[in-house]
Parts: structure tokens; sequence; C-alpha cells
């Protein structure tokens, strides 16, 4: 039975949770604000301050980037197990998961760079930052997507016995819903939408480490419960 | 002959399945998530942004700079970033006609690479360059031309991985022995890959006809591809519709194997 | 096939008439940078396609009389022939390239790459599917003849497009 492997994927997800709390205490740069309306000046001052704390948490997120995606690649696999008609729903979501961890470690690399010679022309830094923001915000579509996707797959399980319970659908549509808000900060410069702002950062930050908290739980008890070997039809 | 609960007669006494009920949902559902994303895409790519049809490579720079005035760019990235998850939507459903090809699986993992790529660097980056261009004041004109020198470039010269795509696509379509498709239409996929190819001198040129606006590598590649892009959803939705249900990963026979399974399992 | 075919000479149409197009708008440009091209490479190169088509054209035939390794031979020579192109392309090409003869040079040149970049392509994807005729000839004990003539109308499309891109490009006064 391969259930060995994905309990095995599944519990880089906590190695990833804490390697973030490490980075988080370790350069404490996530408290310094770095708001949309900071002038280049400002900007550059601020990479110049807090260079080693930025490119320390940029290597950090680096990993945990693609640490993610062994959860993500076992809820695939127990998404197939469904038996939807097709496998629609899964491709839909494995493209999603590539296409968003992609744009989010983009987004890494331009606040790594950035950081990288902090003594760059202040245009250039500005413009590496908001290109940061810019592509940080993307995954919000292919998160929204997924979700919906996982949602969709799991209200059409017809089996006797479904894969998921019907509350994680809910719960997936939930939080698509919460990360809406996160596609407006490109047109906010301040208050809870601008990319520094409640709505923005903070909710959306929040959503998704719950969310991967509790797939992590939920699909721990489903690989547990998995009696059949998944015959992994993609 | 009863009618099932659950469905209705039709004309010719065989119970027919309402379409909220059909055993193909998911496959229906992703379907027509396609002509709306397109029409949204549309709309963010011409009207919206007016990105395209794309301006000339050989604009004066007060023209560029111009071009970044105003809100307009930023909203379209907002309805980009909402919808840009739509855009796997549409490829897993190409992905899922291919899947029941008699080709070889590599074909659908090559395509699935393909597309992975191409969603980044060739739709949503380049929105982006434009919005970034748009979102401060005060940059330097050479930075917004570098802005929109990368738009461009990136959306029109996304060459590798549609080419790559569209080339699984059109071989699995002409190879496989199950007619998913019609040859023909493989033949025409393969095309596409021509007209990525087509796109190519535009890094090489400035003016017409091969700049990126140009006669030969933009309007003449549009009429090639345009017709296509319709024409194979048509075919999808004939492919989708004639699927024996039989052939489902949840029809009736497979499920009740699956549900012998489960029942004998312990709690 | 003959779908592919159409279509294929329907693109190459399009690009062979807006060339002489623009050729119209700048005689000058296009008499003066045409001089630079090597004519005789180019006339070999049409010789080469024009026997390697001919070839094809008898294997064919030897395909349909079911003499499977008789065909199998004149493909070979087919495909021999056609594999010298490209070897002569890269002959022709790497000194103009390295004289600064670029397709971002002018607008002729730029037609002329391209032009006859994708006519290569062809050409390669053409000689690949020779040798999977020459497998079907050889492997199977009754070839299917239906892709014999695939392959060789694909073949013949090939060279019939040269004909024509030679003639507009390095001889059209």
């Amino acid at each position: 039975m391969n259930t060995r492997g994905q309990r095995i994927l599944l519990w880089i997800a906590p190695a990833a949770g804490a390697l973030f709390l490490l980075a988080y205490f370790l350069f404490p740069i996530f408290s310094a604000s770095l708001s949309p309306t900071q002038t280049p000046d400002e900007i550059a001052a601020f990479f110049h301050d807090h260079g080693s704390g930025i490119l320390g948490v940029s290597v950090m997120i680096n990993l945990i980037g693609g640490m993610l995606i062994p959860l993500f690649a076992v809820t695939a696999v127990q998404m197939s197990r469904i038996g939807n008609s097709s496998p629609v729903f899964t491709y839909s979501y494995i493209l999603c998961v590539g296409i968003g961890t992609t744009a989010f470690l983009l987004a890494d690399y331009c606040w790594g760079i950035a950081a990288y010679r902090p003594d760059r022309n202040p245009q250039l830094l500005t413009l590496l930052n908001d290109m940061g923001w810019f592509l940080f915000t993307a995954p919000v579509g292919t998160i929204l997507m997924q979700n919906l996707c996982l949602a969709l797959a799991i209200y059409l399980d017809t089996r006797a016995e479904p894969v998921f319970p019907r509350w994680v659908a809910h719960f997936n549509v939930a939080t698509a819903v919460l990360f809406v808000p996160g596609a407006f900060t490109f047109l906010h410069k301040t208050g809870p939408l601008a990319w520094n702002g409640i709505l923005s950062f903070d909710l959306r930050v929040l959503t998704f480490a719950a969310y991967v908290a509790v797939m992590f739980f939920v699909l721990l008890r489903i690989v547990g419960r998995q009696t059949e070997d998944v015959e992994l039809r993609l | 002959m009863s009618v099932p609960a659950g469905s209705f007669a039709s004309a010719a006494g065989v119970p027919v399945r309402p379409w909220y009920r059909s055993r193909k949902l998911d496959q229906w559902i992703c379907f027509w998530s396609v002509p709306f994303f397109y029409n949204l895409f549309g709309l963010v790519f011409v009207p919206l942004s007016s990105m395209m049809p794309p301006k000339s490579p050989s604009a004066s720079t007060q023209q560029i700079v111009g071009f970044f005035q105003g809100d307009h760019l930023l909203i379209a990235c907002v309805i980009l970033t909402l919808s840009l998850g739509l855009a796997p939507v549409s490829n897993a459903v190409y992905l899922t006609q291919i899947k029941r090809m008699s080709v070889s699986p590599a074909f659908r993992v090559a395509f699935l690479g393909g597309t992975v790529m191409g969603a980044i660097v060739g739709m949503t980056f380049p929105l982006f360059c434009f919005g970034l261009g748009a979102f401060r004041p005060g940059y330097d004109p050479a930075v917004l031309v570098m802005l929109y020198d990368f738009g461009y470039l990136a959306f029109i010269g996304s060459l590798g991985c549609f080419c790559v795509t569209w080339a699984m696509f059109g071989l699995a379509i002409i190879l496989d022995r199950n007619r998913i498709l019609p040859k023909w239409l493989g033949y025409y996929t393969v095309w596409q890959f021509m007209s990525e190819l087509m796109a190519a001198p535009i890094w090489l040129t400035q003016s017409q006809p091969f700049g990126w606006n140009g006669v030969m590598t933009f309007w003449f590649a549009m009429l090639v591809y345009v017709p296509w892009q319709f024409i194979i959803y048509v075919w999808i939705y004939k492919a989708i519709k004639r699927q024996p249900e039989d052939e489902l990963d949840n029809a009736p026979s497979r499920t009740r194997v699956r549900q012998r399974d489960t029942a004998g399992a312990a709690p | 096939m003959w779908f592919f075919v159409i279509g294929d000479l329907f693109i190459f149409g399009v690009y062979f008439v807006s060339y002489l197009w623009f050729r119209s708008a700048d005689h000058a440009l296009f008499l003066d940078s045409q001089r630079h091209l090597n004519q005789d490479i180019g006339v070999v190169n049409t010789v080469i396609l024009l026997t390697s088509s001919l070839f094809v054209a008898l294997g064919t035939a030897a395909a349909r009389g079911g003499n499977a390794r008789h065909a199998l031979r004149l493909f070979g020579f087919a495909l021999a022939c056609g594999a010298a192109f490209p070897v002569l392309k890269a002959f022709e090409w790497i000194p103009e390239i390295a004289a600064g003869y670029r397709p971002g040079t002018n607008l002729f040149f730029m037609y002329y790459y391209v032009l006859a970049g994708m006519h290569l392509c062809h050409v390669l994807l053409g000689l690949m599917i020779l040798g999977f005729v020459m497998r079907e000839l050889r492997q199977s004990r009754a070839p299917r003849i239906r892709f014999v003539e695939t392959g060789a109308t694909y073949w013949h499309m090939v060279d019939l497009l040269w004909l024509v891109l030679f003639a507009l490009l390095y001889l059209m006064r």
C-alpha cells in the first residue's frame, strides 16, 4: 500500500512551518513595515538597513515555497481517488500549484535581489520591490482556483464513502473567498487593501497558514483511512 | 421502463439526466469556464488595458510614458489576478482529452510542463510589467520603456512554452488511434506551433512587418490562431458529449467495484 | 496530410505575397541585398531537392508495386540527398552571418532568413518523416502504402516550396 510515501510527504509541511517560525523570529523584518507609499529613497534605506535580514528570509522562503509542494501533491493524489468522470479537476489543481508557487518564488527572488546590492539606484530598488509585491499577489488567483477545484471535486464525489469529508469543501470555498481581497492591492496604496493592509496581507497570510495547518491534519486522517492502493488516473 | 428518480423521460422514453446530475458534470463545469475566461481575458487585454492590439515597438518615449498613465492597467491587473486560475482549467480540459488518446503519457506530462511555463512567462508577468509601470509615478522614462519592452516581448514573444504545448497536443491527436479528435485538427494544431515560430522575429526588429505589432508576426499569427481556438473547443465539446458513459472514471460499473472494496474494509 | 499541405502552402503563400509587396515598396534595397546571397549553393540545393523528390517518387511507385526492398533503397537515396540540404545551408549561412548579414540587418535579410529558416525546419521534419517511412518499409511485413504516400506528399511539398522560395529570393530581379 502506498500510504507511507504520502505520509512522508505530508510531514514535510510541518517542517516548512517550523522553518517559517524560525525565519520569523531570527530575522525580525516582518515587523518593519514596507508601505507602498514610501519614496524610492526610503525604500533604498530599508533595503540597506535590513539587508541581511531580508536575505535570510529570502533564502528561507525560497526553501519553504518548495517545501509546500508535497502537501499539494498529496492533495492531488487524494483528489484523483475521488473518481469524478475525469481528472480535469486534478489537472487544474496541479497546474495552479505549479504556477502559483513559481510566482511566489519569483517574488521572493525580487526581494532577495533588491537586498543583495542595496546601493543600487533607488529607482531600481523601488521597481524590484514593486515587482516582488505584484508577483506575491499573483498566487491569489491560483489558490482561489485550486481551492475551488478541490471543493467542486468533493461536492461531486459520488462514492458511498467520500474521500474528503464535506466540510473540507466548504472550508476550501471559504478560504478562497478570504483570498479575494488580496487581488485588489494594485489599486490601493493605503488602507486595508494596500499590500501591507489588514485584508490584503495579514488576513491573507493568516488564512494561508491556517489552511495549510488544517489540510495537513485532514490529509493525514484521509491517508490513514486509505485502504486501497491509489491508481493514479492522471 | 420506469424512470429512475432524479431524471426525466425523453421523447423516446429513455431516461435523461438533467444537466446538474450529469455524470460528466466536472468536465462540463470546466469546459464552460473556458469561454467565460477567454472573454474576460479579452476584456482585460483589449479595451481595459489597451495592451492589445499591440502598440508599436518604435513608439516614441513620450508615447510610451503616456501609455502608462491612468488606472486602467491596474484594474486590468486585478481582474487578471482573480481570473488567472482559469488558464490552468482551460489547459486541464485539453489534458483530459489527451489522456483519452492512445498515445504515451509522456505527451500529457510535456503538455503540462509547457502550460505551467506559459502561464507565468507569457501571461501573468507581461501584464504585471504594464501594471508596474502604472503603479507609481516618477519612474525614469528609460525604466518605463524597459517595462514596455519586457511586457510586449514576453507576451507576444513567448515561443517555446507554447511551441511545446501545441506540438505535443497536435502530435497526440495525429498519432491517436482512439480518434478522440479528428486528424485534420491535429495538423491544424501543429500549425499553432508554427505560428509561435512565426512570432520569433519580433525579438530581432522594431518595425513592420516583423516587429511585435507586425503584419506577419502578430496579425497573421492571429489569423492562424483565432479560428483554431474556436474550432478546437467545438470539437472538444463534441468529444466530451460523445464520450461513452461506461468509459468515465465514475461509471456505474466502477463505482460498484469501489463500493464493494470500501464496504469490506475495516473501519 | 493534404489538409496540412494545403494549409502550409497557404501560410507560405501569405509570406511570399507579403514579400513581393514589401519588395515593390523598396526595390533598390532588396536588389542590392540580394547580391550578397550565395546563388551557387542555392542552385545546388535546388538540384539536390529535385533529385531527392525524384527518388521519393520512384520509391513510392516501387512500394505500390509491392517491391519493398527496392523502395527502401530508393528512399535511402532520397534521404541521403535530402540530408545534404541542411549541411549546405550551414555552409551558406555561417559565412553570411560572419560577414554581418543577419536577420536584423534589413528587411530583405529578415525575409530571407525567416523564409529559408521556416523551410529548413520543414526539411528537417521531412528527413525525419522519410526515416519513418524507411523504417516502415524495412520492419513491416506488409508496409502501409498510405503512410508511404503521406510521407512522399510531404516531401514533394517541401520541394515545391523551395522552388518558389529560390525563385523569389535568389533569382528574381
